[in-house]
């Protein structure tokens, strides 16, 4: 099968690319996504503040998800959910799987907007068990969010990311005890706008200079010992979740070792992880602009 | 009560590889395990390394397994339908004693006829491993070292058990073992077992579970090793299983392209620690050991640390054992105590020598119905593009890539639970789910959902690996 323009990615940079490459002619495009529906993380981000710069207006992620949505169901982008892309060959061909079969693609053009994907404990040298109850931020946000799954009572949270701070505040409305947001530096690592609306409110400690070193319990978290990075100091803090922003990767496995072809661009987190789903979508915008009015011509 | 011709105490590799070989004979056996599912105690982390041979003394027991189990170990790999990569090994020396240690170590295996064992340069060992560190003054090259995943062996042995007629019994805690007028009772927290002749396969606890009827010469003294694992994309990982022997006659360091295409790096070691923690001493010492061996390798490629722990058999007076200690305290009784290195090797060696102990004791003879072949589950990765539309178009469920960093599908998934997986553990030894660099954050609470479909449980109830690990709604309310 044959397309002009392979998006990978139909999140908020995908979706943005997408509907950017239609506006500037380009008819033939093919959008995907393993997800069930659009929208990448956004149906899992229940907070505001998305869309204030396209929208003027202060959304929460579902709302954000469905605006793009229905505008790129106006257009005659085809938009394949549930599907894997297995992977993009070097001479412009896409391995996809989804329930319906295996099919083979061609394009021209390939835009990369397949976002991040969460650093884990398992990349810090932490001591100690590996019990259950130790979710990132990302999946705890869509296990409570989405999927009605609920991930513990004594929370802990380590890294004050602006994930870790949106997560703190969401776990407190949940009424569950956040015990403290943890920092290995200096201060707060996410936006001071996210920190004045989801920690001092609900009066979360955020310590910063401080680690998790250890983890305890068998089965399930029992507790974590804390080590303070400057004075040594280590405590044993009790809480059955530790919830992790530890920092998003990009995640371009899917092109690893294609070099640097013409035909392939990089939109959204995947390209560089941003701060807001706003810039992300006009940076995407920009380059579906022009690799669609490049393909219309 | 059951009645049984042999019972075999544990289900780990060797209690499942000993029911697996008493299958060959007409016999009625029992495989009882404490746990959930088969593999969660010591096999369920170890180096992953089939030895070719040359570590032991010459003549020795475990120096003749290990070189017969590594001859026969594909073919072993082939009837279960589990993946074994003969990717050869480099035993590294940086200076005098150890460029010692290799040479008795080479002439023991050519006294053991181990094949294709040749002493390297620096250089010619650089040519075949570019990345190995300047200082690399001497190799061992033995080209019939491989690795496999141990859980996927212990696994497939378990299930190959059951198909030859091995009955299991999960989650049946054995609390004591009696002598009777026709052999022995085995009292569990479940029920009572009667029979004949008893394999005590029971890991960490084997010296325990003797005791509870006889008097146990060897002891076990557990001590724990810390293990390191690299995402499969790092630069310079190397091709050959990578030993380092270090000058200064301390513990030595593995690098173990594993079959799943990860890097394992360890162990380190330490004493007297029983629970599987990780130490923080031990992955500073594997990740200093790693950089002086690989210096071109990216640690910060790591995904993973775990620890294992390892049953050290030691006499009475503390002394330590370097064979394998199979104990034979009472006709018709024998325990495995105290099996390590190269224990996974000759996993099925020893299942085979002690089923046929146990054999010879009953005097059964052989079941020519016995299919020593076992098929794995399906895996959608690896296959042609042909294979896998093929595989779709008859299922859907393996159109549905569950686990995206190790391309594992449903099909697979719903396949390991028909299989016997209950927890998210069972998924993930049975798929490898979750093995890769997001190491489960984007699909362990998918698996999580369709487990508590397909067992009728409610999501609340799934555990990671086993009662007490319950994933969702935190501490458990007993506590």
């Amino acid at each position: 099968m044959k397309t002009e323009l392979l998006i990978v990615g139909a999140g908020a940079a995908g979706i943005a690319a997408a509907l950017a490459a239609w506006e500037a002619g380009c008819r033939d495009i093919l959008l995907v996504d393993r997800r069930e529906r659009p929208g990448g993380i956004l149906p899992q981000c229940l907070h505001e503040g998305f869309g204030l710069a396209a929208y003027g207006a202060e959304l929460t992620g579902p709302a954000y998800a469905d605006r793009i949505t229905e505008r790129l169901a106006q257009t005659g982008v085809r938009l394949a959910l549930g599907t894997e892309v297995l992977a993009v060959r070097g001479d412009k061909t896409a391995v996809l799987s989804g329930r319906g079969g295996l099919s083979e693609w061609r394009f021209e053009r390939l835009i990369l907007a397949s976002g991040c994907r969460e650093r884990s404990i398992g990349s810090l040298p932490v001591a100690g068990t590996r019990p259950a109850g130790i979710f990132t931020a990302g999946q705890a946000q869509e296990m409570m969010n989405l999927r009605g799954q609920d991930v513990g009572r004594e929370v802990l949270i380590l890294g004050s990311g602006d994930l870790g701070l949106i997560m703190a505040r969401q776990l407190v409305l949940a009424g569950k005890h956040v015990i403290a947001v943890i920092e290995q530096g200096p201060r707060c690592g996410g936006m001071a706008r996210n920190y004045r609306r989801c920690i001092e409110p609900y009066q979360i400690p955020l310590r910063c200079r401080t680690t998790v070193s250890a983890l305890h319990g068998e089965r399930r978290l029992r507790g974590v010992t804390l080590r303070n990075l400057d004075s040594g100091a280590e405590e044993l803090l009790p809480c059955d979740t530790l919830v992790t922003a530890l920092g998003l990767i990009p995640e371009r496995e899917l092109v690893r070792g294609l070099g640097d072809p013409d035909w392939l661009s990089y939109v959204g987190n995947c390209h560089r992880v941003h701060d807001l789903a706003d810039s992300a979508a006009a940076e995407a915008e920009a380059i579906g602009t022009r690799v669609g009015g490049e393909l219309a011509v | 009560m059951r009645e049984f011709d042999v019972v075999v105490i544990g289900g780990g590799l060797l209690g499942c590889f000993a029911a697996r070989n008493l299958c060959r004979r007409k016999l009625h056996i029992a495989l009882i395990e404490a746990r959930e599912d088969v593999c969660t105690g010591v096999s369920r982390a170890n180096t992953a390394i089939v030895y070719p041979g040359y570590d032991h003394k010459p003549g020795s027991l475990k120096a003749e397994m290990t070189v017969r189990a590594n001859t026969r170990f594909a073919e072993l790999c082939t009837e279960l339908d589990v993946p074994f990569s003969r990717c050869g090994s480099l035993m590294l020396s940086c200076g005098e004693r150890a460029d010692a240690v290799l040479r008795e170590k080479y002439r023991n295996g050519l006294s053991m006829a181990v094949p294709g064992l040749r002493l390297l340069s620096g250089e010619e060992a650089r040519e075949l491993e570019p990345s190995l560190a300047p200082g690399v003054r001497s190799a061992l090259y033995a080209p019939t070292a491989g690795t496999v995943n141990p859980w996927e062996l212990g696994i497939a042995a378990s299930e190959n058990a059951a198909a030859n007629g091995a009955d299991l019994f999960l989650n049946t805690r054995v609390l004591g073992v009696r002598k009777t007028a026709e052999g022995y009772r085995i009292e569990t927290d479940r029920e009572v077992f009667a029979c004949r002749a008893v394999l005590n396969c029971a890991g960490l606890y084997a010296d325990k579970v003797q005791e509870t009827l006889f008097p146990s010469e060897v002891h076990i003294v557990p001590d724990g090793a810390d293990y390191l694992i690299l995402d499969r994309v790092t630069d310079n990982r190397p091709a050959h299983i990578i030993q380092y022997e270090p000058e200064d006659g301390g513990k030595g360091f593995n690098a173990v392209p594993t079959v799943e295409g990860s890097l394992l790096l360890g162990p380190s070691e330490r004493a007297g620690e029983v629970d599987f923690a990780v130490s923080e001493q031990g992955l500073a010492f594997v990740r200093e050991r790693a950089e002086f061996v690989l210096p071109g390798l990216d640690l910060g490629g790591t995904i993973r640390s775990f620890a294992a722990v390892r049953p050290n058999p030691r006499r009475e007076d503390g002394s330590s054992i370097g064979s394998f200690v199979i104990e034979h305290p009472a006709p018709g009784f024998w325990s495995m105590i105290g099996i390590k290195t190269p224990g996974l090797t000759c996993a099925d060696e020893l299942g085979r020598f002690a089923a046929e102990q146990a054999a010879a004791f009953l005097n059964a003879g052989p079941d020519e119905s016995f299919d020593p072949r076992r098929r794995g589950i399906r895996k959608a990765r690896g296959m042609s593009w042909e294979q896998r539309a093929a595989v779709i178009r008859s299922d859907p469920d393996y159109g549905e890539v569950v686990c995206c960093c190790e391309d594992i599908t449903k099909a697979e998934v719903l396949e390991a639970v028909r299989r016997g997986a209950v927890t998210l553990d069972g998924i993930k030894r049975r798929t490898g789910a979750c093995m890769g660099r997001c190491q489960g954050s984007r699909c362990q609470q998918k698996l999580l959902a369709l487990l508590a479909r397909e067992l009728g449980i409610p999501e609340s109830a799934v555990t990671k690996d086993g009662a007490g690990s319950e994933v969702l709604g935190g501490r458990p309310h007993e506590d």
